[in-house]
């Protein structure tokens, strides 16, 4: 007990570190995966061919193949393969490969839940706009893009909490995020070693910020359960 | 002149013909019924005259004014139909409101973007503005819905949300107002504050095209009935001449499967 409470305050200030990694590679992934998602899908159900059909085997590969396989090709083919080393070997670099595998992989994601949503909306609300005499782009903006919202917000409060636990995957090209700096107590770090309940620990963190972010999507369905 | 002339329209999906030579011309401030057995072309017809179908022949006129001429579909571009097609106003029959807009806002919305988009509306926005609103109010009045202006679509019974449905189609003043099968997805008991302010419509003079299955709506609001069957014009005259005294074997069957329900 009095060794738990002298480890306490080194692991917490280490797990935080190493959380602020985590939610790092969390929030770039989220901001550049929304957009390139909808890129993604637009890009699927294009009336150009290739174009479809270069989504439609992009989205395959990426969802048919695991994320950490992913991002260690990301993050080493270039150097290993291509001699060409994009990332560099700091933890800069590793994130950059990270926050780049996951952006790909998310937006895939992304993509197929925003054709559901656009998908979801019956034709009859873009054909009562085009007799309204408006344009296909107000009809999007003013008419479609709220339904489209309010309908993938259920699997996409999912898919966002999934990538809170996913970016543990980027372990794997040791980024030091959350579970990494759990498991150096282990190995040793800072005169604490064969510690496992910092790693263990690190779950609770998982918890509490998927918590909020449940708390967050909750107030937002509510917000757009005005309208059905 | 007549307001509406349809001449040779003709549409067909593959190989099925669904519109074959259709003409038909309507004068202004009357009323028109289709009717006829389902997959007769009837909804094609209207859906044509919607621009929401584009014809493979035939020419739609309205005010004299070639709106629509198959020799030259495919030249014509996204925002001349955009234009030409609010010469007509299309009521669904699923309503089709826009759930996340109130009733009001419903009605108002198409004719806001179309005001916004023309250039005087910088310098007499809170006048234009306020002209949609008190439009939208009084057609929401005349519908009998001033009640309900600030309900979202889905508080609505399906009469609530088809007279609302009506009031938006009539706040763009379209030169015609054509109607899909208006009742065909209410109640029984609701289709009767419908078919009311359709009436009321006809009436006013309001030009209309009307695909029903309310035969005896058809009979009292028409001026002249068209039965469809087939993709072809089976019988045309007015109410009386069709429902009394059709000529053709066809129409006699249709209308009898009617009467015997």
């Amino acid at each position: 007990m009095q060794l738990f409470l002298e480890q306490l305050p080194v692991v917490f200030q280490s797990l935080n570190i190493g959380f602020l990694q985590t939610l790092k590679l969390f929030i770039v992934t989220l901001i550049s995966a929304l957009p390139l998602g909808l890129l993604i899908c637009f890009g699927s159900i294009s009336k150009l061919k290739p174009i479809r059909w270069f989504c439609h085997t992009l989205i395959w590969i990426i969802r048919g193949s695991p994320l950490m396989i992913q991002l260690l090709i990301v993050y080493y083919f270039p150097g290993l393969v291509l001699h060409t080393p994009l990332w560099g070997g700091g933890e800069s670099g590793r994130f950059m490969a990270a926050a780049l595998a996951f952006s790909i992989n998310y937006g895939c994601y992304f993509a197929e839940i925003y054709r559901g949503g656009i998908q979801s909306i019956p034709i009859g609300q873009e054909e009562a706009g085009l007799v309204l005499g408006m344009t296909r782009r107000q009809i999007f903006w003013k008419i479609k893009l709220l339904q489209m919202i309010k309908a993938i917000l259920p699997p996409m409060s999912n898919e966002i909490i999934t990538l809170v636990k996913d970016t543990s995957l980027a372990r794997i090209i040791a980024l030091q995020e959350i579970i990494w700096a759990g498991q150096a107590f282990m190995k040793g770090s800072q005169n604490i070693s064969g510690a496992i309940w910092p790693l263990f620990f690190t779950g609770v963190y998982y918890l509490v910020w998927n918590g909020c972010l449940t708390l967050f999507f909750r107030w937002l369905e509510k917000k757009l359960s005005y309208f059905r | 002149m007549h307001l509406l002339e349809v001449k040779q329209l003709r549409k067909s999906f593959g190989k099925i013909d669904v519109l074959k030579d259709i003409s038909f011309s309507l004068d202004r401030g009357k009323t028109l019924a289709l009717i006829g057995s389902s997959g007769s072309g009837k909804t094609t017809l209207l859906r044509c005259l919607n621009f929401l179908e584009t014809a493979d022949g035939g020419s739609i006129l309205v005010n004299g004014e070639t709106v629509f001429d198959a020799a030259q579909k495919g030249s014509i571009s996204e925002e001349v139909i955009r234009q030409r097609r609010l010469h007509f106003g299309l009521v669904f029959q699923q309503f089709h409101l826009f759930p996340q807009y109130t009733v009001l806002e419903n009605v108002k919305l198409a004719g806001q973007l179309l005001a916004r988009a023309k250039p005087d509306y910088r310098g007499h926005a809170a006048q234009i503005e306020r002209e949609l609103d008190d439009t939208a109010r009084s057609l929401l009045d005349k519908m009998g819905l001033s009640e309900r202006v600030d309900a979202y679509p889905y508080m609505l019974s399906g009469g609530q949300s088809q007279r609302v449905a009506i009031a938006r189609a009539l706040a763009l003043q379209p030169d015609v107002l054509c109607f899909d099968e208006p009742t065909s997805a209410l109640d029984p008991e609701l289709t009767g504050e419908v078919l009311k302010v359709i009436r009321e419509l006809a009436c006013q003079n309001t030009t209309m095209v009307i695909v029903t299955h309310e035969m005896g709506f058809a009979r009292d609001v028409s001026d002249y009935v068209i039965f469809m069957d087939q993709g072809v014009i089976c019988e045309e005259g007015t109410p009386d001449d069709v429902f009394n005294h059709p000529r053709q074997e066809r129409t006699r069957l249709f209308l009898r499967h009617y009467y015997e329900q």
